[in-house]
């Protein structure tokens, strides 16, 4: 829709209100009329490969749409809700949701910790070792998903990895041939580290850019006050830093929230009995391995009303409590 | 304002534009090319280099007899082999021409509208009438041909003869005494798998469900009913499941075990015993445990029984989206004929799907009898629905193992499967 | 909206130490453990890829080698085309790269530059364009893609098209929020004095404008760079039967085997996929990083 609606006011004429020259209202509708023309290809691509697969996807999930159905062997039936009562009914739905938010808050609290530590941690040490920790956060940030993924998976073998053979030599001989992913919990702790470790300089590295941003002065300031150092951090920094904090919030919890890599190599497709699905995972199984085309797209569906409602709602706690602050 | 009314405009548009999702009927391309390239898919193998030996051979034999045909043949893996063959349906530009498949995802295949009828090329084909009439019906669906049996698969018990002799068991007589036997040897040998199954393997559990009187589901035609929750089929899966403990094979690293991984601990010396198909004897004379085994039909509950084994067995198709389905033909002649068969048992051990071939091979070769007597005990099939390939890919049997091994809860994994089971067969 | 350079890591002044105590010793300490522990998976990665079979497939894993070898990049070479996915992966990032770039410096300049009515409705969808989560329109672009490609095989299914196409879409949303704010920081006297001298509008946008947001161009560039290159998803799902056009991300699993990870192999083919990006993320880092803050701070 996006290329339609910017020629409306180029239609339109300029929107200012009359009492302007006959020129400047002849330079708007130019303006506008340029500004379609730049617009056009980005409304273009998104309005085809974005918002058309977005509405394809409530349309689809509104389907019983199977392969029969996809490649034209079997007439479309229309279900209505019938995918989205199958689903609610659906006691595996249930498990994969909890794992989802459990997992991605894990994921978000971890990255935020670990970037916020680091960040301020980064910002009280000199050049060299900052630098250090830069470098090897780039590199964490830098290591695409799937590298990430079998690396760690290599470290944590259960026959070859370096982590059970340093645990059974320092005494815990129990860890010798530990399997990694077979306990639920144990395989879900074991990609979330890794998400953490490729995730929190994302943090660290706008939290730190954030506090080199605050003025020296207010800290001295505030010190002088005698304010402790937890207090100056609560309400001097804190403030300040609040909309980085919220954007790496919002960015980590996007991003966790829609995992699929990490679990899908780190565990083999969801792990023993389907025990680390996540949504994304348990959508791509449904569409692409059980040929429920329907019921995966009632899935994303969900998942992408529940980010957005995560969002909105964290943005709102955040609105509130910034302005009582 | 004016803006609204344009987005509404054109939404409306859109969604009248597009009522309903998108459907591509790819039904047959009505061209028939007799030279280019001609793709074939067929499936990895724990060890590949004998079956790709016989391939290649039957390629250069063909490319001799068509001038400007390339044959171009891709491997593909078993377990993905769903999201493989789901995007080729969708997509007939990115399909082969010919493909190796499943006997039990022939009926999805179909109704997905992706497979040729091959009932007039077998017609033409002197040949054919040698095929065994059990096996053939095997690639038929509502009573037309879409495939060409390649071989016939079944599976029966290895196991280690030197392990067995030196701490001097007999081969099991009972499937009670393969758990028994399998403890023993792992109480002694503890570096190795009493046997090696997995909870992805399906097919091995198949054998206990209906050793114990039990069936995977009941019905007939377009209504099933899952059998899984009840009574005998739950022994049988209890029973099974037995294996998969920590004194036999620990489930740490046999849960997630497919048929595949499972042979292949076998074939690399660390485990006692495994189920295992005739097509698997290739890759295990090729491992460590290569000159140390030997084969006896899958004991039923009782001493003397033989259990139901799954009356398995690949394909050659022809995928419907072809443009050239003459040369593909043509070359399921070539591959599956009588004189490849042979050469491919010779090489995988595979099971020739000729009733001549099979009394041939037989009567050479004793290492067969094991298969042999299995299948002429007596075989059984998956409930012959498009469902079951859904059930398959949803890995809805797996989980149950999984679970029961995991969580130690067989009445409510058992009623789970069935329930799932019974989504899928309503659909 | 700032521009990036105020929150630039490195301010060229010496800042006044917050706190300058004896704890500072041991914090540097504890940056350099910290250092290392990060740094320590991709270390691994480089040694075991250039470390023969024997010492990978060895219960008893050393953290060095004395024989390193190129053994493994070679089987990844030979017995998986790396070569040509490689080329393959580049080939989608670079494309997606200019692409993104050139689309969302005009859309950017459009909604800074230009009034006109319906800008704000577009910034907002354009805000809330970053929210959807794209893994979840999977299903419907693969059908999407089925459809172009019977127009446009070059775009559809089983065609580094259809991958270019999608990681196009969903890294412009974020380039162009991007970009509006450096676009913005360009004072608009700029514009004035240069259309005084003559210059068109046009060439205003590129000579002028296009090099003063070289910074925030380049960090665009750069996440547009690793999200195609990193994709598993969409190269998962849509790269059905074509193996010679797969994406790295899928080669590198091929070495995951029923018959015994190559993990040798494995760990060639991550070292691979990851330097390109390591290196140009090092390059880039200064500009990254106040990219990033800058668009942050809205």
């Amino acid at each position: 829709m996006t290329a339609q609606s910017t020629l409306a006011p180029q239609r339109d004429g300029a929107p200012e209100p009359s009492g302007r020259s006959v020129r400047r209202r002849r330079a708007h509708r130019g303006q506008a009329r340029i500004a379609a023309l730049y617009l056009a290809p980005a409304g273009i691509v998104l309005v085809s490969v974005m918002a058309y697969p977005l509405y394809q996807l409530v349309q689809l999930s509104l389907y019983e749409y199977g392969q029969a159905q996809a490649s034209g062997g079997a007439p479309l039936e229309f279900l209505g809700l019938g995918n989205y009562t199958r689903l609610l009914n659906d006691p595996r739905f249930w498990m994969v949701l909890l794992n989802t938010c459990g997992f991605a808050a894990v994921c978000v609290a971890g990255s935020l910790a670990v970037g916020i530590t680091l960040a301020v941690l980064a910002s009280r040490v000199r050049q060299l070792p900052r630098a250090l920790l830069f470098l090897a956060a780039l590199g964490a940030w830098a290591t695409p998903a799937v590298a990430g993924s079998t690396v760690w998976l290599f470290l944590f073998d259960q026959d070859f990895g370096l982590v059970n053979e340093v645990l059974t030599g320092i005494g815990l001989t129990g860890m010798e041939g530990f399997s990694w992913t077979y306990d639920r919990f144990v395989a879900f702790a074991l990609v979330a580290g890794e998400v953490i470790w490729c995730s929190f300089p994302f943090v660290m590295v706008t939290m730190y850019a954030g506090i080199k941003a605050i003025p020296e002065e207010m800290v001295e300031a505030a010190s002088l006050d005698g304010a402790s150092t937890w207090r100056t951090a609560r309400s001097v920094l804190l403030p300040m830093l609040r909309p980085l904090l919220v954007i790496a919030t919002i960015q980590s919890i996007i991003w966790d929230f829609k995992i699929f890599t990490q679990i899908y190599v780190m565990t083999d497709g969801g792990g023993v009995a389907g025990q680390n699905l996540v949504l994304n995972v348990y959508a791509y199984q449904e569409a692409f391995a059980g040929s429920n085309y329907g019921l995966g797209s009632a899935i994303g569906v969900v998942m992408t009303a529940l980010l957005l409602l995560i969002t909105v709602i964290y943005l709102r706690v955040q609105r509130g409590t910034g302005e009582n602050a | 304002m004016r803006f609204w009314k344009t987005a509404a405009v054109v939404v409306a548009g859109a969604l009248l534009a597009g009522c309903g999702p998108p459907q591509v009927d790819q039904g047959a391309s009505g061209e028939d090319k007799s030279t280019g390239t001609l793709r074939v898919w067929l499936f990895d193998e724990a060890n590949r280099d004998p079956k790709e030996d016989v391939v290649n051979a039957a390629v250069r034999e063909f490319e001799g007899e068509h001038e400007d045909v390339t044959v171009d043949v891709r491997y593909i893996a078993v377990d993905t082999r769903s999201e493989r063959f789901t995007g080729a349906f969708n997509d007939p530009s990115s399909a082969p021409d010919v493909a190796e498949f499943g006997n039990t995802d022939l009926a999805s295949y179909v109704a997905a509208g992706g497979l040729a009828e091959l009932d007039t090329m077998l017609g033409n084909w002197p040949a054919a009438q040698d095929l065994s009439e059990s096996v053939l019906e095997t690639a038929r669906t509502d009573g037309k041909t879409y495939g060409v049996p390649w071989f016939t698969g079944v599976r029966a018990l290895y196991y280690r003869t030197d392990v067995f002799e030196e701490l001097d068991l007999d081969p099991p007589r009972t499937l009670g005494e393969i758990a028994e036997k399998a403890r023993r040897v792992r109480a002694a040998r503890p570096d190795m798998y009493g046997i090696a199954t997995g909870g992805k393997y399906t097919y091995a559990m198949m054998p206990f469900i209906w050793a114990h009187d039990g069936e995977l589901a009941r019905g007939e035609g377009a209504r099933w009913e899952s059998a899984v929750d009840e009574p005998a089929a739950r022994a049988g899966i209890e029973a099974y499941t037995e294996l998969l403990e920590p004194n036999v094979c620990p489930p740490e690293q046999c849960a997630q075990l497919t048929g595949t991984e499972s042979v292949q601990a076998f074939a690399g010396g660390k485990a006692a015993m495994t189920i295992g198909g005739d097509f698997n004897r290739a890759a295990v004379d090729a491992g460590a445990a290569g000159d140390h085994y030997d084969v006896v039909p899958l004991p039923g509950t009782e001493p003397g029984e033989i259990a139901p084994a799954f009356a398995g067995g690949n394909l050659l198709g022809v995928l419907r989206s072809s443009d050239r389905s003459s040369l593909a033909e043509e070359f399921i002649r070539v591959l599956a004929g009588k004189k490849y068969q042979r050469e491919m048992y010779e090489a995988m051990g595979y099971l020739p799907t000729f009733e001549d071939v099979q009394n041939q091979v037989s009567s050479e070769d004793p290492t067969v009898r094991p298969f042999v007597e299995t299948l002429q005990a007596g075989t059984r099939f998956v409930p012959a629905t498009p469902a079951w390939s859904e059930i398959d890919a949803q890995e809805i049997l797996p989980t149950m193992v999984q679970r029961i091994v995991t969580e130690g809860e067989l009445d409510s994994a058992t009623a789970e499967a069935a329930r799932r089971m019974n989504d899928t067969f309503r659909d | 909206m700032t521009t990036a350079t105020h929150t630039a890591p490195t301010t060229g002044r010496r800042r006044k130490q917050l706190f300058r105590r004896p704890g500072r010793t041991l914090a540097e300490i504890t940056t350099v453990l910290v250092a290392a522990v990060v740094a320590f998976p991709l270390y691994w990665m480089l040694l075991t890829a250039f470390k023969p079979r024997g010492q990978i497939q060895s219960t008893d894993p050393r953290p060095w080698t004395l024989s390193p070898t190129l053994e493994n990049f070679r089987r990844v070479f030979t017995v998986n085309d790396f070569g040509r996915y490689f080329l393959n992966s580049l080939l989608v990032a670079g494309v997606v790269v200019v692409v993104s770039l050139v689309v969302s410096f005009l859309a950017a300049v459009a909604l800074t530059r230009f009034r006109f009515r319906g800008r704000t409705v577009l910034l907002v969808m354009i805000l809330t364009a970053q929210m959807v989560p794209v893994e979840a329109l999977t299903i419907p672009l693969f059908f999407l893609m089925r459809s172009v490609g019977s127009v446009a095989p070059w775009f559809g299914l089983n065609h580094l098209g259809s991958l270019v196409l999608v990681h196009l879409a969903f890294s412009l949303p974020f380039a162009i929020w991007m970009l509006r704010g450096f676009v913005a920081a360009v004072p608009a006297e700029l514009e004035e004095a240069a259309t005084l001298d003559g210059a068109s509008r046009f060439r205003f946008t590129w000579q002028v404008l296009f090099p003063l947001v070289a910074p925030g161009l380049v960090a665009m560039s750069v996440l547009s760079f690793i999200h195609a290159w990193n994709d598993f998803l969409f190269a998962k799902t849509f790269i059905i039967s074509a193996t010679e056009n797969q994406t790295l991300p899928l080669a590198v699993l091929v070495f995951f085997k029923p018959t015994g990870n190559d993990w040798g192999a494995i760990m060639a083919g991550s070292t691979l996929m990851t330097i390109p990006v390591l290196v140009f993320f090092v390059l880039v880092q200064r500009h990254l990083v106040s990219g990033i803050a800058g668009a942050v701070k809205e």
